[in-house]
């Protein structure tokens, strides 16, 4: 608990310090929970998502970095990996290829290059991953284009 | 009265050249003791060769400490031959399932690939290097602090970290289980392996325990040879040798096991069909909770009577003393050989026929006919399940206890009891048979008519037969025991031994010869049911690859009764290939 709090404190710092350092993600900490986090993340360029901003929510463990955050999507998002009503997020780091070395940083960078790389063979969104799979890219991009459209872009009035 | 038709049968069995079992003699049971001669008559002892060679058995049982020698053994081999270090060589080892011509043949055919696999580095990064650019401060990649380098630990690839997160990293890879026997540096683009001598520098005394246990036990699990016995509390391992006929095995601890697929020993039936029926019973066990009740209602004054004995043979309290039988609640004197029929009881398709008690009523209304059918098969397995454990129950009292008893009252050695045991020995693994038969029956098709009346004929005779020894090891033998010490029953008691005995081999003959003719899927049905039902076919078939016919074996008696010769010391009727006496020992 100490150490995970210790620990987080100096990604809190780090994030402040380097505020433009990486102009694709921008991590809050909960006001209240050093334990809570959301981060806004950019579609990537050259992607359906390109445009949008994602917003994930982090649920960090008392163990760690022992232990990965448990992380998900709080913007409806059309992905093979993500789940579409929970935005659970299917990825190896997150799970059982984590490293104490990682940061809530490097976890949002990793998450943005799998939307841009999305692995059709282990599909939390099986619509998305058929799609995929069947080699209907188009079909794949416009239905991504179309929920980034709708939930990850500001309306336009 | 039982017991004298029980002798009966023992005795007439040179008449049953096609029914092992069924008994249509007329003579009085004083005859049997004189006629013992004719006892082995016609248990088929055309395949006893095979139960007098002592067989070379096709595995060994491992205690922990010959696991650890052998795997110490491999990994000083591994160690002396790649000139690595030992914690090295286990990963190694580990890597390729504890087969060392692999290791060998791997690491020779491309070492560089091998060591990537398995992060084992060529070089260790060595630290001292670092010192030398006078860095005084270095920053831990978990949690962050900054700590002077002496502090700090690497693995042969040299990423530092601090004690704390080096112990946290390890205790939680450790608490996973034995994935952290291929624990790499926690540096996400590095893949060096973690060895046993860092975690034993590095963890809490707990964790290098629970780590040199996942060591150790990877010998077993990781391995392809040696699987743990899956007896409750049992810390034997049994290594198996490829190339047998079956998989049973038996620990140390006494338990019988299937090596390949680690069930209760399943003989004749497959591991397929052992995987299918236990998970059958367990989609259908909320259905069979009602079957599963230890008490039926007497047939005869309702009052619940509970199943006690092993046999099946059940008889109400008194006053009612009515007689029946557990499996159908039918009258039990109907079973016997009296009235023509073989023990019928296996019969399901002739007792839905009848309809004629109620609780096959009641069963009719509560199910329709697939769950009434797998029901037939469940409870007869769950039956001789229960008898199986009872009887094992007996046998250990008879060990522990009762054959000490016997020993006062009978005044004999105990050497001279060790018929009993053998009995009971007997029927528990008969039991065992039996029970695993009515899981062949359930998935036998339907539409084979003749294997599945074949099969259910063999079954009914394995069921009298055993049923009858069964009998006799328990109600028989309970005679001795009420009478009195002062006025020893000798007489009766040798009479009750040359049965006994008698039975004891007939049996086992019997189920053995069971066993191999449901492996070979009761292949030539056909000549062989002819042979099971014509009582003037002795001719054996010698149809199909094998030459033999196994199942016409069950029924036809190869070996003449003149050639059993009479035991000296001891009056028992040794098979014609004995040179000793298989009961005493003594000299032909
Ligand atoms: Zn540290
Ligand atoms: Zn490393
Ligand atoms: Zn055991
Ligand atoms: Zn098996
Ligand atoms: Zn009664
Ligand atoms: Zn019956
Ligand atoms: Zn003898």
């Amino acid at each position: 608990m100490q150490a995970s709090r210790a620990r987080l404190f100096k990604e809190y710092k780090e994030v402040q310090r380097e505020k433009s350092a990486d102009p694709d993600i921008q991590l809050i900490c909960d006001d209240s929970n050093i334990f809570k986090w959301t981060a806004l993340i950019k579609g990537p360029s050259e992607t359906p998502y390109e445009g949008g901003v994602f917003q994930l929510a982090f649920a960090i463990p008392e163990q760690y970095p022992l232990l990965p955050p448990q992380v998900r999507f709080l913007t409806k998002i059309f992905h093979p990996n993500v789940h579409f009503k929970t935005g659970e997020i299917c990825l190896d780091i997150l799970k059982n290829a984590w490293s104490p070395a990682w940061t809530l940083q490097s976890v949002c960078r990793a998450i943005i290059a799998l939307m841009a790389h999305p692995e059709a063979d282990s599909p939390l969104n099986c619509d998305s991953g058929n799609l995929l799979r069947s080699g209907d890219i188009r079909g794949y991009r416009s239905m991504a284009r179309m929920y980034t459209r709708l939930a990850a872009m500001p309306k336009k009035g | 009265m039982e017991s004298e038709e029980d002798m009966h049968d023992a005795n007439d069995w040179e008449s049953v050249g096609e029914d092992l079992y069924s008994d249509y003699g007329e003579e009085g049971s004083e005859v049997y003791v004189e006629e013992g001669d004719d006892f082995f008559c016609n248990s088929n002892f055309d395949d006893s060769k095979d139960v007098m060679v002592v067989r070379e058995k096709p595995f060994t049982v491992l205690s922990e400490d010959d696991i650890r020698q052998r795997q110490e053994e491999d990994i000083s081999k591994t160690v002396a031959i790649l000139s690595i270090s030992k914690a090295e060589a286990f990963i190694l080892l580990r890597h390729f399932k504890w087969d060392e011509n692999r290791v060998n043949d791997e690491w020779f055919a491309n070492e560089v690939a091998v060591r990537r696999a398995i992060g084992l580095l060529e070089n260790r990064v060595e630290i001292p290097k670092l010192m030398e650019l006078s860095i005084d401060h270095l920053t831990c990649g978990i949690c962050f602090e900054t700590y002077p380098p002496n502090m700090m630990s690497a693995a042969a690839c040299g990423h530092r970290f601090c004690g704390a997160c080096w112990q946290g990293y390890i205790g939680t890879s450790i608490s996973n289980g034995p994935g952290c026997l291929t624990l790499r540096c926690p540096d996400p683009s590095c893949s060096a392996a973690i060895l046993q001598d860092m975690i034993n520098f590095l963890a809490t005394d707990e964790d290098k325990e629970k780590y040199a246990r996942f060591y150790f036990r990877s010998y077993v699990e990781d391995g392809r040879k040696i699987k743990w016995c899956p007896a409750p509390g049992c810390d034997f391992a049994v290594e198996y040798y490829k190339g047998s006929a079956n998989y049973d095995v038996s620990c140390s601890c006494s338990f019988s096991f299937c090596w390949n697929c680690t069930e209760e020993a399943h003989r004749p039936v497959d591991c397929s069909t052992v995987a299918k029926w236990i998970l059958k019973n367990s989609a259908e066990s909320e259905n069979m909770n009602w079957i599963l009740a230890n008490s039926k209602p007497c047939p005869k004054c309702k009052r619940p009577i509970e199943k006690n004995q092993g046999c099946m043979h059940m008889t109400c309290t008194p006053p009612c003393k009515f007689e029946f039988c557990w499996l159908c609640l039918g009258v039990w004197s109907e079973h016997g050989e009296r009235t023509g029929g073989f023990y019928a009881c296996n019969r399901y398709e002739s007792a839905k026929k009848e309809g004629v008690y109620d609780e096959a009523e009641r069963r009719r209304e509560m199910a329709k006919n697939c769950l009434e059918r797998y029901t037939h098969y469940y409870e007869r397995w769950a039956s001789n399940q229960t008898s199986r454990q009872k009887a094992f129950a007996d046998l250990q009292s008879m060990r522990n206890e009762k054959i000490a008893k016997l020993r006062e009252i009978i005044k004999e050695e105990e050497s001279q009891l060790s018929f009993v045991i053998d009995a009971w020995s007997q029927i528990v693994e008969c039991r065992r048979v039996l029970k695993w038969t009515y899981a062949y029956g359930y998935y036998l098709p339907d539409h084979e008519l003749a294997r599945k009346h074949f099969f259910e004929y063999l079954q009914g005779e394995a069921e009298s037969g055993l049923e009858r020894l069964h009998q006799c090891a328990e109600k028989e033998l309970q005679v001795f025991f009420d009478a009195l010490p002062d006025s020893p029953p000798t007489k009766e008691f040798c009479a009750f031994k040359t049965k006994l005995a008698g039975l004891t081999a007939v049996t086992r003959t019997y189920f053995e010869n069971l066993v191999q003719a449901l492996e070979n899927g009761l292949e030539d049905v056909s000549s062989a049911s002819q042979v099971a039902g014509s009582s003037t076919s002795k001719s054996q078939s010698t149809k199909g690859k094998a030459g033999k016919n196994k199942a016409a074996k069950l029924a036809v008696p190869q070996i003449s009764p003149d050639d059993y010769w009479a035991c000296d010391r001891c009056t028992f009727n040794n098979h014609p290939s004995a040179k000793r006496c298989e009961m005493c020992s003594h000299h032909q």
